[in-house]
Formats: C-alpha cells, sequence, structure tokens
C-alpha cells in the first residue's frame, strides 16, 4: 500500500516535470558514494535553475 | 481477429469521414467528428508510427537510452513511459491547439478538421517522432546542435536565431489572446492576477518551508485557484472592487509586460516553476474533462461544414482556405515548436528506444485529438454568435445593432438581445468582438459542460475555461521569456563573453529586458491594430511555427538519409515538401498581396492614401505604416532563414546521395541495455 502511493505519488510529481529527489539519492549512493549529497532544498533549486535555462520546455 | 479488429476501426472510421463529408443541411452530431479522428489516429498509430519506428530507424529496446547511459539523478532519468507520456504531452500542448482550429472554424468545420487529423497522423506526429528518434541516439542533443553537426555551424546558427525569433512572435500573439480575452472582464482579471501570489505562495512552500513537498504545495494551489474563481464572480458584481480588475487592452498589455520582465529575473523557484506545476495538472485535467464532456453530451456541431469565407473574404483573419486555413490551424497539425521538446527535455528520460513511438508520435495525436475538440467547441456555437465573438468590433460595425445587421448580410442570424443575454448568462458585460479564440472556445466549452451539470453554472465555468486558458498562455509567456532571455545572453556572449555569463546580474536585466521589449512592441502593435491585431499577427505566429517545422523535418531528412535509409527519406521530405509549398505561399501573400486586409505592404499603401483623403492623422498613419513594413520583413526574414536551411541541407543530401560524402552520422554507438536481456 505505501509502495503504491510511493509510485503514485513519484509518478505525479514526474508527470509535471518536477525532480524526484529519493531518485537522485538512489543514483549517488550507487555510483558516487564518496561525494557529498545535496540537501532537498538544493538539489530541488538546482534542478529547476537548470531545466529553465536548457531551452523551451512549454510550446505554443 | 486482430486483422478484423483493424478493418473494423478503418471501416468505422471511414464511414464517419463520409457521414461529415457529405451531409448537408440538418446539424451532425459531434460523434462524429470524434469518430473519424479517433479511427484515423489509431490506423496511423498502428500502421505508420511502426513502419517508421522498424524500417526508417530501426528502434531496438536491446540499445541503451540517454537515460541509461547517462544517468545523473537530475535531467537524465529514466521514467516509466506512461508518465513520460503525461510529461510529454503536458510540455507540447499550450493555447496553440485550442486557439488555431476556434479561429480556423471560419472556413467550417470541415477543412480544419481534415487537416488537423490527416495533418498529424502523416506530417505533425512525423516530425515530432522523428527528431526524438534522432535526440535519443545522439545522446539528447537539441534540434539547433543537431543541425550544426549534421548539415553545419551556419544552419545551426540559422536554426537558432530562427527559434529565437518565432519564440518573440508566438509570445506576442499569445499575449494578444490573453488580452482579449481579459480586457473589460474584472471576473476573469482577478482570477488571472490571484494566481500570482498563490504560485508565489507554493514556491516557498515546496523549496523553503516544505521543500520537496510539491504535491502538498499544488494541493494548496489547486484549492486556492478554485476559491480564486469563485472570489472573482464576487469581485465583479461589487461595485468598488470591480473596476480596480477593470482595464483597457493597452493597460493590460503593458501589465503583461511588466510581469514577463519580472517572472524573467526572479529566481524560477519563486514563481516560474510553482505556475509551470499548477498549470499541467490543470492542463491534463481539464482536457481530460473536456473529452468527458463532448462525450457525455455528443452536441450536434451548428456551423456549417464550408462557408463562403473560403473565397478569402474571411471576416476574422483574410485569406483563402490554400494556403491560410494551414497557416491557421498552426499547432494542432504540426507545429515546429514540438521538436525543441523532442530533442529537449523528453529524450533524457526515456527508458526504453521503442517507447518513442508512443510519445513522440502517439504524444502528438493527443495534442491533435485537443484541437479537434476545441474545433468541436467552436462548431456547437450558433454560426451567429461565433462570428460575433470573433470578429474584431470594427468588422462588425462597432456596436451589437450593427453587429447583428452585419452578420445576417452573411447569411447568419443572431439578434442583439440574444448576445446581451449570453453575455450576462457567463457573467461578463459583452462577448461582441472578442477577437483571439479564447472567449468563444470558452463559451463553447461552458456551453458542453453546463449541458451536463446545469445551466446555472455556465458563469463558472466560462471563467474556468478562461482561466485555464490563461494560465498556460502565461506559463508560455513566462518560461519563453526566460527561454529568449538564456538564448539572447548565449548569442551575445559569442561578442562580448561577459554578457553570456546568465548568473550577471546586469547582463541578466539588460537580456530579460530586450526579450520583453521584442515581444512587447508586438504585443503593443497587436492591441491598438484597427483590424483587430489578430489579423496580422496570428498568420506571423502560423508562419513562423510551421517553418520551423521545415527546418525540423530537415534535419531529420538529413538524419534518415546520413544513416543509410534514403529509400525511406520521402518519410520526412514529403511534409517537407507540403509544408513549404503553404508556408512560402502563405509568407509571400502576407507580404504582396494587392489586397490591404491581407497584404502587410498594401495595407501600408492604403494607409497612405488614407492619409492624403485626410481620413487618418498623420502620427496614426505612420505608426501603422512602419508596423505594416516590420511585420513584412519580419515575414521575408523567417523565410530567407528556412529557404537557407533548406538549401544547405539539400546539398548535404545531394553530396551524401551522390557518394561525394560519406553517408557518416554522429550517432552515438550501440551499447548493450542492462534492463533489457
Amino acid at each position: 500500500m505505501r509502495m503504491l502511493w510511493r509510485q503514485i505519488r513519484s509518478a505525479l510529481v514526474r508527470l509535471s516535470g518536477m525532480p524526484d529527489y529519493e531518485r537522485y539519492l538512489l543514483h549517488c549512493r550507487a555510483h558516487h558514494p564518496e561525494l557529498p549529497v545535496l540537501s532537498e532544498s538544493e538539489f530541488f533549486r538546482e534542478y529547476l535553475e537548470t531545466r529553465s535555462s536548457g531551452g523551451p520546455t512549454r510550446c505554443c | 481477429m486482430r486483422t478484423l479488429l483493424w478493418v473494423i476501426i478503418g471501416v468505422v472510421g471511414a464511414v464517419a469521414w463520409g457521414v461529415l463529408a457529405l451531409h448537408r443541411g440538418e446539424t451532425v452530431s459531434a460523434a462524429w467528428l470524434l469518430l473519424a479522428a479517433i479511427g484515423t489516429y489509431l490506423i496511423g498509430y498502428r500502421f505508420y508510427s511502426r513502419f517508421i519506428a522498424d524500417k526508417v530507424f530501426e528502434l531496438d529496446d536491446r540499445r541503451a537510452t540517454p537515460a541509461e547511459r547517462l544517468e545523473n539523478g537530475r535531467d537524465f532519468v529514466p521514467i516509466p513511459k506512461w508518465v513520460l507520456f503525461g510529461h510529454h504531452f503536458a510540455a507540447i500542448a499550450g493555447a496553440g491547439p485550442l486557439v488555431g482550429p476556434v479561429l480556423a472554424a471560419q472556413f467550417g468545420y470541415l477543412p480544419g478538421t481534415l487537416w488537423i487529423v490527416f495533418g498529424v497522423v502523416l506530417a505533425g506526429a512525423v516530425q515530432d517522432f522523428t527528431i526524438l528518434c534522432g535526440s535519443i541516439r545522439r545522446d539528447g542533443k537539441s534540434l539547433g546542435q543537431m543541425a550544426k553537426e549534421e548539415i553545419g555551424p551556419v544552419t545551426g546558427l540559422a536554426a537558432m536565431v530562427a527559434v529565437l525569433s518565432i519564440m518573440i512572435i508566438l509570445l506576442a500573439v499569445l499575449g494578444l489572446v490573453v488580452v482579449n480575452a481579459l480586457k473589460g472582464s474584472p471576473w476573469g482579471l482577478f482570477t488571472i492576477a490571484c494566481t500570482i501570489p498563490i504560485a508565489i505562495l507554493m514556491g516557498f512552500w515546496m523549496t523553503i518551508w516544505r521543500p520537496g513537498k510539491t504535491l502538498e504545495a499544488s494541493a494548496i494551489g489547486v484549492a486556492l485557484l478554485l476559491l480564486a474563481l469563485v472570489g472573482g464572480r464576487y469581485v465583479s458584481q461589487n461595485p468598488s472592487l470591480a473596476p480596480l480588475f477593470t482595464h483597457s487592452g493597452l493597460t493590460l498589455a503593458y501589465l503583461l509586460i511588466g510581469y514577463g520582465f519580472l517572472a524573467s529575473a526572479l529566481p524560477v523557484w519563486m514563481l516560474l516553476c510553482p505556475r509551470d506545476y499548477l498549470s499541467t495538472f490543470m492542463k491534463v485535467g481539464t482536457i481530460v474533462l473536456l473529452a468527458l464532456g463532448i462525450l457525455v453530451v455528443l452536441p450536434p456541431l451548428k456551423l456549417p461544414a464550408l462557408t463562403r469565407f473560403v473565397d478569402g473574404t474571411g471576416p476574422i483573419f483574410a485569406g483563402k482556405l490554400f494556403p491560410f486555413a494551414f497557416i491557421t490551424i498552426a499547432c494542432g497539425a504540426i507545429s515546429g515548436f514540438h521538436a525543441l521538446i523532442s530533442s529537449g527535455t523528453t529524450p533524457k528520460m526515456l527508458r526504453r528506444e521503442g517507447d518513442a513511438r508512443l510519445i513522440g508520435y502517439g504524444g502528438m495525436l493527443m495534442e491533435s485529438f485537443v484541437a479537434v475538440m476545441a474545433m468541436c467547441a467552436a462548431a456547437v456555437l450558433d454560426p451567429g454568435v461565433y462570428f460575433a465573438i470573433n470578429v474584431p468590433l470594427a468588422g462588425l460595425g462597432g456596436n451589437a445593432a450593427s453587429a447583428a445587421e452585419t452578420i445576417r448580410s452573411w447569411g447568419f442570424s443572431v439578434t442583439p438581445e440574444q448576445m446581451s443575454g449570453l453575455a450576462a448568462s457567463v457573467g461578463e458585460t459583452t462577448l461582441l468582438g472578442r477577437s483571439g479564440g479564447a472567449p468563444s472556445l470558452a463559451v463553447g466549452m461552458a456551453q458542453i459542460f453546463s449541458g451536463a451539470t446545469g445551466q446555472h453554472l455556465a458563469a463558472l465555468w466560462y471563467h474556468f475555461a478562461i482561466m485555464f486558458e490563461a494560465l498556460f498562455i502565461l506559463t508560455t509567456i513566462d518560461a519563453g521569456t526566460r527561454v529568449g532571455r538564456f538564448m539572447l545572453q548565449e548569442l551575445a556572449g559569442h561578442a562580448w563573453s561577459p554578457l553570456g555569463r546568465t548568473s550577471w546580474y546586469p547582463s541578466t536585466i539588460l537580456a530579460s529586458g530586450l526579450v520583453v521589449a521584442a515581444w512587447g512592441y508586438f504585443l503593443v502593435q497587436g492591441v491598438t491594430d484597427p483590424l483587430g491585431g489578430i489579423n496580422s499577427l496570428w498568420p506571423l505566429f502560423g508562419i513562423s511555427n510551421q517553418l520551423l517545422a521545415g527546418v525540423a523535418l530537415s534535419v531529420a531528412t538529413t538524419l534518415i538519409i546520413k544513416s543509410g535509409k534514403a529509400r525511406y527519406a520521402w518519410v520526412t521530405v514529403a511534409p517537407l515538401v507540403w509544408l513549404l509549398a503553404v508556408t512560402l505561399s502563405a509568407g509571400y501573400l502576407k507580404i504582396f498581396s494587392p489586397l490591404p486586409r491581407l497584404g502587410f505592404l498594401a495595407h501600408a499603401a492604403d494607409t497612405a492614401l488614407q492619409v492624403q483623403n485626410g481620413a487618418l492623422d498623420p502620427a496614426t498613419a505612420a505608426r501603422l505604416i512602419f508596423n505594416d513594413r516590420l511585420n513584412a520583413t519580419v515575414a521575408a526574414g523567417f523565410m530567407i532563414v528556412v529557404v537557407l536551411v533548406v538549401a544547405s541541407s539539400l546539398r548535404e543530401w545531394v553530396l551524401v546521395l551522390r557518394g561525394r560524402k560519406p553517408a557518416l552520422t554522429r550517432e552515438t554507438p550501440f551499447i548493450q541495455s542492462a534492463w533489457v536481456s
């Protein structure tokens, strides 16, 4: 039940183009365990900043 | 068994098209329109997209996607197919597919619908899908980068300049749609104004107070938004509050320009992203609601299949069916802008190559379906009402009585009482001459929804529809201004490197100001245009958007030819040829047509003549003439850029096909996916 809720939440968050912090933590632990991780707030702001400067994210 | 199913789908689709095409006299149900569209989409998806996936690109699930190879937990992240489908759809669908069909309905519902449905299957979805395939094979590179690497640096630069200038026109015309929907409407303006503090509150909630709790923030946001919607009625009926939110088009245009500047210069988490977030949920929710509404109510289409205005005398915008129906529909059938999304955020999140078919091709079919629904919403209105709302006031003689008279002379009937009654029922003072498409779409949607929920809710549904359109137009405006600012800074950085530093404040302010000033200029021009602005700006936008599609299809063709698949190049060459024919002839007519309502230069000459006759004061005339020449230059500029890109691509194709250049692409080499065995 908890698992299902987590999946629905992650899908909704992803749908709107927002990042998935838990996924980021999993990735960091698996691939770069030696590096420090960003806090949720830092991660969020950094992601939003890069996303909105890369190219159009919304069309006409 | 399966074959039988596809035969049935084919027959149902064909019968539905037959009913639509052959029906005369009595009204026909919207159900036939939906059946015809859905049948065609299913056939196109099942057969044509599979052909492209299997034969042209040989998509292979065993090949690791950029999301697998380059996963970084941030932008390169694999996400489930259906979630990505929703995300991609929300990114490509905006106000364009809603407004274009409503305007094109002046020709009747049939020509627009045919182009929306067949255009998407053979051109629009093909463009989105081929660019997506090209980009996933190249680490998620952008359209501009692919143009630079596969065709040449000049083409890459031309593509970038094209994107920037198209964005300017897009933002201006979308701004005009919002302004025309909100002028003199305290209810609408109050609701939209509330979205700004709501977004800021959400921004603080999800980044500062409760970081990452985006769903909480959006639940609060949606609740407050609905409260603002209901509150708008109170404001509009309150004699001391209503004047605060009642403004002319020009004032609203300046407010919008100020907002665009602010949104571009503020940190994104504060305003831009939360608003984007909110509008995504509203967009997906409302589109589902609209589809259900049409399916439940199955309203009759009151607009004729074809109107007399196919001859070019249309009062909403000038020009004949060919090429102007194809320019006006813009986003619902093919949209060059999508190529930027298909080579932007989406390719970095694809889990398997095979998913590209659903997301690239299927996502665009979905957008086309939105356009078909918008066409339904326009066609369920009485034709007289449709024209009364959409024709600029000047074209209707200036008041309700003359409007009724003018519309009667076109063979449709509407009375001043009918229009004032309709305006009152949706909580507005007047609906006459609200050109731009949004208000008539909102009236149509309100009619459909209140057919399911009861007439007493019509005003609420109308303002809900206006809010929903304005919300994602504003999202496009702030995101677009910001992206435009970054592109300008990148270009300026080539001239003087400090200007290219996007975090340097003076550069940010300067670039934001320039981008806002550029679209703001066109917006003000549109608002003050005696012909209503839509007549000049919407075709300019349509032409630019379709020409960008021409650039994208040229790049896609180059990728196909260079990967040794020249025998399948017709998949992208055929839509390219059609688009060039449509856009270049429309561009030529907009510049050189001798009719003042159609040709920019003829309009300038006509204005000069009016000054000589003393019918117009010289200062206004000078401004109008300057704008006409500016618009003509912009149209010519777009055409030149595209001809350049197509010519340089053509040269590349010939070199490769004659064997004078090796057929080599810069695809990332095959790496076996660990997720598929």
